[in-house]
């Protein structure tokens, strides 16, 4: 292989999105695509989720999440993409030159369209500064997904879960199968920050404990993890004090956020948001920078896998039909009520959805669009949670007829609890 | 069975390792018993990383007086180490007009050329993001910035190059008189060792060995420091090391970048039982009110970690190394508190001498072997990246992405001695989960390579200590089809 390569596509990151954009962009007629990935497998985290659930809207049927990947990597392997494993990128630049290594040398890529598809990082101890010593016995869970699941290591007997996220959910269950004592989850909001499903069916089901509006206040253990203190909070999230208890564990497992990995989009002077702290993207997923799109996880992270490839095949497409983009008209900022929305900007109002998360759970919502004072759209729906985001398509707002700034509420009764 | 060595050195933190390094210059037997499973355990591996210039020194002291011995070091052992130094410079920041006086004491002492006293105008240039609020600055040039890690396991691979013995896990308990030298009883029944002289480095354990030859050593007080780990994205944001005016009982909280490009902010001086490394709600908040005297708008939203660190304090602040006054041929270091890192080589020079005095005749070998770093692929250029595949395609196998380290690295870590046989030993050696995802992305890859590679069973795979096992055995599938195949 040449130490040089002029490519049409390439796409960096072969998870959901990555095998999605690269899919529908050959589909789209790209004539040389290149889907790179930095571990010896397409799939990203899919692998490791053993666990049915996923498929239902993109296949019409529930899969498992190694299941949901061999189903992309088989149409891939229909097409002419040319997937390179063990290939990571350290070096992008704005004028869509990418360097790689790989066990086989150095490669410069020279793209007209780059797919950034590169997910994200689950949030660390140190990131959210639990006091304490710093003993084995703690991980994020993804990471002690992967050791149960790919590896089949357990990483300990008596486990503390921080964060009532999916994937704290589902290694709570996980866990409990091999026999692991699920001592509590432990979830700072006063609501579930996982799918309803998943608290069903991971918590009621095997009748393990979920702290509300608490949280873990310090790390006890020289060597091995021996236990946590666990606080109440307040409405600030700051611990109640006389609250604090010791619980017993050798284990903690922190579910409790995901970061989009950008580190290499701002190497090519993509501009972050810093409420998805992914790039600004329109309803393309293209970003701000001509010839880059970002979709899936890295752009802001997603509920669903299905929600990732759909989004990533609308990026494939548009990557490769390199048609010249056109002004962004709406620019759309996130008011009361609502966390986040993406895509944050918006070209042509005639195609995309847009994905809404509101900031906390409520009954007989409304989500209102307002251009200054001005509300121009009403949408109800009637319930909705921070961990399920609402779908709008874009072409049923009745977008004003002049651009400009956007402001989306949402208002509703506040739902406390599950 | 007696194993015999000319000299034994207790404790491979940095002095253990500098003393021990040293010595392998001379024609003497060597060995180093380290109590923990790799060197740089204990007071080493978690401080500052500050090479303190002449300007820091604390005149009238010996701490004072092996600084400066081990300032010239630095250059001079570079080629036979091979060790990386980040020569930032250094500002120490005044706040108010009182602390001028403090800066022109710094100068003085410095005795610098370059070194100069800023305005405020000139301060900013250097240090843009630095505080409103400061009224000069002192501009030391020479300070660098240093990993304690790198600079430790330089030490130890350049002794092992040169004959040094290392034992790893071996805490020591007793000295008897043996007819051949002294006699150190270890935990272990089968590990009984006889030296003719004996260096005991073993930092917090100091004063208890020196206890057990009968000698009275005033006890250490331990002193805990904070700190904070901000993520690479941040480098550039504080360029030089920054000090405050010291207090009388520290030299304050610092903002310094580290040779890595993180900035590390800390510490505090907090009075704590010994071996207390716990990060605390308030010692976390005193740093950063601290550092943000120094720097108003430090990103600390970029924080990857927290960590304390452990310093070893005599009630006379200083460095106290003496000979055992039972066995005359023991030497104990006790004290070795900042700036324990920069004073390193003089410590190692000095110990040397003293147990020249005692008998030990320091006559050079014939062929000294250098230690060369392995490369750096973080920091190789493409070209070099290239070159390296060829020779071997683990340099092309990424296995941490925060830090670009490669398989082949982390083979190098595995099988270089002192070599790793825990997750923080290679994170010491390669910089593996010491970055923004701290090991979420790989550290399934370095225990599966410890486990492929050193042929470890999943008991084996340690954090640190010989009690931080990682994993507690297999999945229930595992064990039967492990089961099934029997």
């Amino acid at each position: 292989m040449p130490r040089d390569i002029e490519a049409e596509v390439v796409v960096i990151g072969g998870g959901p999105a990555g095998m999605a954009a690269a899919h529908s962009a050959w589909e789209q007629g790209a004539k040389s695509v290149f889907l790179l990935e930095r571990e010896k497998y397409l799939g990203g985290i899919l692998n490791q989720c053993i666990h049915p659930g996923f498929g239902l809207q993109v296949f019409g049927e529930e899969l498992t999440g190694p299941e949901y990947a061999s189903r992309y990597i088989e149409k891939l392997g229909k097409t002419g993409v040319q997937v390179m494993t063990e290939t990571a990128v350290l070096d992008l630049e704005p004028s869509r030159t990418i360097r790689t290594v790989c066990p086989r040398g150095v490669h410069e890529f020279h793209a007209r369209s780059v797919i950034l598809s590169m997910g994200c990082r689950e949030k660390t101890r140190g990131m959210i500064m639990i006091p304490g010593t710093r003993p084995a016995g703690i991980y994020t869970a993804g990471l002690a997904q992967y050791l149960v699941n790919i590896e089949g290591y357990l990483p300990g007997r008596k486990v503390v879960i921080l964060g009532s996220g999916d994937i704290g959910l589902i290694m709570a269950r996980r866990l409990s199968l091999e026999g692991v004592t699920v001592e509590a989850v432990v979830e700072v909001r006063n609501s579930l920050s996982g799918l309803v499903r998943n608290y069903v069916q991971c918590l009621l089901d095997f009748d393990l404990p979920l702290l509300l509006s608490h949280t873990v206040t310090g790390i006890v253990g020289k060597e091995r993890l021996e236990g946590v203190l666990v606080s109440q909070v307040d409405e600030r999230w700051h611990p109640v004090p006389g609250t604090e208890r010791f619980l017993e564990c050798d284990t903690l497992l922190l579910s409790v956020g995901l970061i989009p990995e950008n580190e290499i989009s701002q190497k090519a002077g993509i501009s972050l948001s810093p409420i998805s702290r992914g790039p600004y993207v329109d309803e393309t997923f293209a970003t701000d920078v001509d010839g880059f799109y970002a979709c899936g996880n890295v752009a802001s992270v997603f509920d669903l896998v299905d929600y990732v490839t759909f989004v990533s095949q609308k990026a494939g497409e548009a990557a490769a039909s390199h048609r010249p983009r056109g002004k962004v008209r709406f620019v759309l900022q996130v008011g009361v009520g609502t966390g986040l929305v993406i895509p944050q900007r918006i070209r042509n109002i005639e195609e995309g959805i847009l994905f809404i998360r509101p900031s906390q759970g409520f009954r007989e919502t409304q989500i209102i669009f307002r251009k200054r004072d001005e509300v121009f759209a009403r949408k109800k729906t009637p319930i909705c949670r921070p961990s399920e985001m609402i779908r709008i398509d874009i072409p049923s707002i009745p977008w004003p007829p002049e651009g400009g700034e956007v402001t989306i509420e949402i208002t509703g009764n506040p739902i406390q609890g599950i | 069975m007696k194993k015999r060595y000319d000299v034994i050195i207790l404790g491979g933190g940095v002095v253990g390792c500098a003393v021990a390094w040293y010595l392998s210059h001379f024609e003497c037997s060597i060995l180093v018993l380290e109590k923990e499973l790799d060197v740089c355990c204990g007071i080493s591996k978690a401080n500052t990383g500050i090479i303190h210039s002449r300007s820091y020194y604390t005149p009238e002291t010996m701490k004072g007086e092996l600084h400066l011995r081990s300032l010239p070091w630095f250059h001079q052992a570079q080629d036979e180490l091979d060790f990386h130094l980040a020569r930032t410079g250094a500002l120490t920041v005044a706040l108010s007009p009182d602390d001028l006086a403090y800066l022109r004491l710094l100068q003085e002492r410095g005795q610098c050329p370059e070194a100069e006293i800023l305005g405020p105008k000139d301060t900013q240039e250097l240090e843009p993001n630095i505080s409103e609020n400061m009224v000069a600055a002192y501009y030391d040039p020479q300070t660098a910035v240093i990993s304690p890690f790198r600079l430790t396991l330089a030490l130890a691979e350049g002794a092992v190059l040169n004959g040094v013995d290392f034992v790893f896990n071996v805490p020591v308990i007793d000295f008897h008189s043996d007819d051949r030298g002294i006699g150190i009883e270890t935990e272990t029944e089968t590990d009984y060792y006889v030296a003719h002289w004996v260096v005991n480095s073993t930092g917090f354990s100091a004063p208890a060995l020196a206890e057990k030859c009968g000698d009275g050593v005033p006890p250490l007080q331990a002193y805990r420091g904070e700190y904070y780990v901000l993520d690479k994205e941040t480098r550039g944001y504080v360029k030089h090391v920054l000090y405050p005016v010291p207090t009388s009982l520290s030299k304050g909280i610092l903002v310094s970048p580290t040779p890595e490009g993180n900035i590390l902010v800390g510490p505090n001086f907090e009075p704590v039982k010994p071996g207390d490394t716990s990060t605390t709600v308030q010692g976390l908040a005193e740093v950063k009110i601290g550092a943000q005297k120094l720097v108003h708008h430090l990103p600390f939203d970029r924080t990857i970690q927290i960590f304390a660190g452990i310093r070893s304090v005599l009630p006379e602040r200083d460095f106290h190394i003496f000979f055992s006054h039972r066995f005359s041929n023991i030497v104990h270091l006790c004290g070795i508190e900042s700036p324990g890192l920069t004073a390193s080589f003089g410590i190692a020079e000095y110990v040397g001498e003293l147990l020249e005095k005692r008998g030990l005749n320091l006559v050079h070998k014939a062929h000294f072997n250098l230690r060369k770093n392995a490369p750096i692929f973080s920091e190789c250029s493409w070209e070099e990246r290239e070159r390296l595949i060829t020779q071997d395609p683990d340099w092309g196998r990424l296995v941490c992405r925060c830090e670009e380290v490669t398989l082949a690295e982390v083979k190098r870590a595995l099988f270089v001695p002192p070599s790793a046989r825990t997750i923080d030993g290679l994170k010491r050696r390669t910089r593996v989960t010491a970055g923004r995802c701290q090991g979420s992305f790989c550290e399934m890859h370095l225990l599966s390579t410890m486990i492929a590679l050193l042929g470890f069973s999943e008991n084996d795979i340690r954090k640190s200590g010989i009690h931080s096992h990682c994993l507690v055995g297999e999945t229930r599938e595992e064990r039967e089809s492990y089961a099934t195949r029997h």
